[in-house]
């Protein structure tokens, strides 16, 4: 089970609004390498993980990305803040505005909104540790390119620690995906699927 | 840099303690009988709950359990952490 905790992981204090920066930085919440999308595809993962290292990890980065959901969640809503019809119209925002206000909603920066096609979970921890490390390095190249769409160095601070964090979650995928291979014949960790085959 | 009122302040200090516990956490996942991260962990984990006591009397709950008001139901009384200055 969970328990909410009233605070942010790293805090999010932006002064000025800005929707057409909140259009591009909402991919990830509800586009293909998101944070929803992690959260999902790791708590989804773990039950099939043969480990109890491997459940903890997937367990743990799982719940951390809802933490990571929320900062973009925030960082959305901040920017966001207080607009006018005329700044709505002329920053691109109408397109969103028109179905969702300024409610939050998961889609991707292109408008598509989220789909349990964006994550697999396999039944086998090769592949899905693979999927995962993967999706660490998809998110860090997504966080780059947001940093290189904007200059607002309250909304580039919350960037970089996220960005910092799929760098860290990929270093303990990898250690996850020794720990499986390890467990198996050297000779041919493909041989068959720890998760299922009956040795 | 803006300038943080206590409760931020107080606020960071448990943000900074939770980011060291979660760090360590990850890490001992996979490197459970490692000392120095055990030690670290624990180190981490008496500075948090300190910090979460101190924070609970003086501003209010963190979580709706540590709700203890006998008026008001204190998880409503305080803003939630989206808000700016909030977090």
């Amino acid at each position: 089970m969970w328990m909410y905790e009233k605070k942010l992981q790293y805090p999010v204090n932006i002064k000025n609004p800005d929707p057409a920066l909140a259009k591009v930085i909402i991919s990830q919440l509800g586009g293909p390498d998101g944070e929803l999308g992690a959260s999902l595809r790791y708590l989804n993962q773990r039950y099939s993980a043969p480990s109890r290292e491997v459940q903890a990890m997937l367990t743990d980065i799982g719940t951390e990305e809802l933490a990571h959901m929320e900062m973009i969640s925030a960082i959305l809503y901040q920017l966001t803040r207080g607009l006018s019809m005329k700044e709505i119209k002329e920053s691109g925002f109408d397109t969103y505005f028109v179905d969702h206000t300024t409610g939050i909603y998961p889609v991707a920066a292109s408008g598509v909104p989220f789909s349990a096609d964006y994550f697999q979970s396999k039944g086998d921890p090769i592949t899905d540790l693979n999927e995962d490390m993967a999706a660490e390095q998809k998110a860090r190249t997504t966080y780059d390119n947001i940093l290189r769409l904007t200059d607002d160095p309250d909304v580039r601070d919350p960037i970089k620690f996220l960005r910092e964090r799929e760098i860290v979650h990929y270093q303990r995928f990898g250690e996850c995906l020794r720990i499986v291979t390890d467990m198996l014949d050297s000779k041919n960790f493909y041989a068959f699927n720890p998760a299922f085959d009956k040795k | 840099m803006p300038v943080l009122n206590d409760k931020q302040k107080l606020m960071r200090r448990i943000q900074q303690s939770c980011f060291a516990l979660a760090e360590a956490n990850l890490y001992l996942d996979s490197h459970p009988t490692c000392k120095m991260g055990l030690e670290y962990f624990r180190k981490h984990k008496a500075e948090k709950e300190e910090l979460e006591k101190e924070y609970n009397e003086k501003y209010g709950p963190l979580t709706a359990v540590q709700s203890e008001g006998t008026k008001k139901w204190e998880w409503v009384a305080k803003p939630f952490p989206w808000e700016r200055g909030e977090n």
